[in-house]
């Protein structure tokens, strides 16, 4: 377990969808043109219901306790982090293979073109290394997005946590449960959005064929080493054929050397 | 008795080039594997590797450059000893299926369960003559040709993927990164047996000697390399 357990808590009913918090996320990340680390999604409002207001649901990558990215990443490059429990991602280990951008329920991944490499929501680690709150908790002018450590219960995030124990929403995935540390209080739509992790054929054939099949031919191969080591030990050695005896500079049979290409191998 | 030259230096210099290359590369390769349903060599591998090598990305930029080295190598070999790179390779993709095929299942039973399975199997144990090279050197030098190709191709992909690959060839790098897996994976198979049968088997000794000198005793080559030998003092139409 990590020492400390990043999260936000987010409050979608305050969401007025201004989107400062993906600008924010934008400036603050140098997110190239095109891509972004957060997102405000809409439900439309459902007049049939009686329902006459639309609902906002601030998000980004849910730093799951089950990351299916992660386990989608064949270097570790990407992985949760000890000290705060927030998945990350070492750059300089990142081979840019793109196999853990299907694997997120949540599409919170993307391949930034800048540098060629997955990208996403880091909580914005530059400003939290010199005190500050992720950018879009700072920006956000309902204050519907919460961060903070859950392991303190003194946190805002961790109190807000115990006192909606009951009505709090996780979102996920039908059938994959990735335990996201993204907590929205109370009704947030949508909810069925997530979809279930998918990561490439080449990392499930990796993980479910090749693997096995390396392991098995390493192990046969092994087998077999240690059969012929163990018939050597324990039989009698057949006539040997090392030549020991003869001066180091006899030459090839008929018209020595040169009858031997030089370029054999 | 005499001996008879069997490698140059450049050959046995790009043999043992290749050996500490494949060691280093092995080495530092297993070490950026890093996933639990992986991890050839356990959980706790990757993490020493990396703190050796002063953490993964200082590990990935030694990977990359003991690759390098190697490539080079190999081309410097290849432009230094066409012939012998050209020798090599028809030599080992030339096989006989009835003969090779026979020398390889009775080898491998001679050195596991021993002559009498293939005895009572209705075969002799005698071994069928065998040119420059026997069926299982042919076999694992094929592996390390072929596996080495594509050990060559997919880690340029993955080299490059953060430098030319556009979105569109991503998958490549995926597909890399198994590929890469799975034919170090075979080779390396190989290669145990490789290392047993030249430097730990007996009746290979001299065979591992010619790996330093350049030559093996001429009854060595009569009973090993009897087609070889033969194309060489013109008895019978062997390998030359």
């Amino acid at each position: 377990m990590p020492n400390k357990q990043l999260a936000m808590v987010i409050d979608s009913s305050r969401c007025i969808d201004c989107k400062a918090c993906m600008a924010a996320c934008i400036t603050a990340n140098a997110v190239p043109v095109g891509c972004n680390r957060n997102w405000v999604k809409d439900a439309e409002p459902d007049l049939a219901k009686g329902a006459f207001r639309g609902h906002f649901q601030p998000g980004g990558c849910m730093h799951c306790d089950n990351p299916t990215c992660v386990a989608a990443c064949p270097t570790g490059a990407t992985f949760k982090s000890p000290e705060d429990g927030a998945v990350v991602i070492d750059r300089g280990l990142c081979i840019g293979c793109g196999n853990c951008i299907p694997a997120c329920p949540y599409g919170a991944r993307f391949r930034n073109p800048a540098i060629r490499k997955a990208d996403k929501c880091d909580y914005c680690a530059a400003r939290r290394e010199q005190g500050l709150s992720p950018a879009c908790v700072d920006t956000c002018p309902t204050k519907a997005r919460v961060f903070g450590d859950l392991s303190d219960p003194d946190s805002e995030a961790a109190r807000l946590l115990a006192e909606n124990k009951g009505r709090l929403v996780r979102l996920v995935a039908a059938a994959t449960d990735t335990k996201p540390n993204m907590y929205y209080l109370g009704v947030t739509e949508p909810r069925n959005w997530p979809v279930e992790p998918a990561p490439p054929t080449a990392m499930a054939a990796m993980t479910g064929l090749v693997d096995p099949l390396v392991k098995t031919a390493v192990a046969l191969s092994g087998l077999g080493v240690l059969a012929m080591l163990g018939r050597q030990l324990f039989t009698k050695p057949t006539p040997p054929h090392d030549g020991h005896g003869h001066a180091p500079g006899d030459q090839t049979p008929g018209s020595g050397d040169a009858d031997r290409p030089d370029n054999r191998s | 008795m005499r001996r008879i030259k069997r490698h140059d230096r450049s050959d046995i210099l790009i043999h043992w080039f290749n050996a500490a290359c494949w060691l280093a590369l092995l080495v530092t390769g297993v070490g950026l594997v890093a996933n639990p349903q992986l991890n050839p060599a356990g959980d706790a591998y990757p993490g020493a590797v990396r703190s050796l090598f002063g953490g993964g990305p200082a590990l990935l930029a030694v990977h990359i450059g003991l690759g390098i080295v190697w490539m080079a190598g190999i081309v410097l070999y290849v432009a230094v000893n066409f012939r012998g790179a050209v020798f090599f390779l028809k030599e080992i993709f030339s096989v006989s299926p009835a003969r090779d095929v026979m020398w390889m299942v009775k080898k491998m039973a001679l050195m596991t369960v021993g002559a009498k399975p293939l005895v009572k199997a209705g075969l002799t144990p005698d071994l069928p003559d065998q040119g420059y090279y026997n069926m299982g050197q042919k076999a694992f030098a094929q592996a390390s040709v072929l596996g080495g190709v594509v050990i060559v191709a997919t880690g340029v992909v993955m080299s490059l993927s953060d430098m030319v690959i556009p979105a569109s060839m991503v998958w490549m790098v995926g597909w890399s990164v198994t590929l890469h897996y799975l034919a170090v994976g075979l080779v390396f198979a190989g290669l145990l047996v490789h290392v047993y049968m030249a430097a730990i088997s007996r009746d290979e000794r001299p065979g591992f000697v010619s790996m330093f000198t350049g030559h093996v005793p001429e009854d060595y080559a009569r009973h090993h390399h009897k087609l070889w030998l033969d194309g060489l003092t013109g008895d019978s139409g062997g390998h030359k």
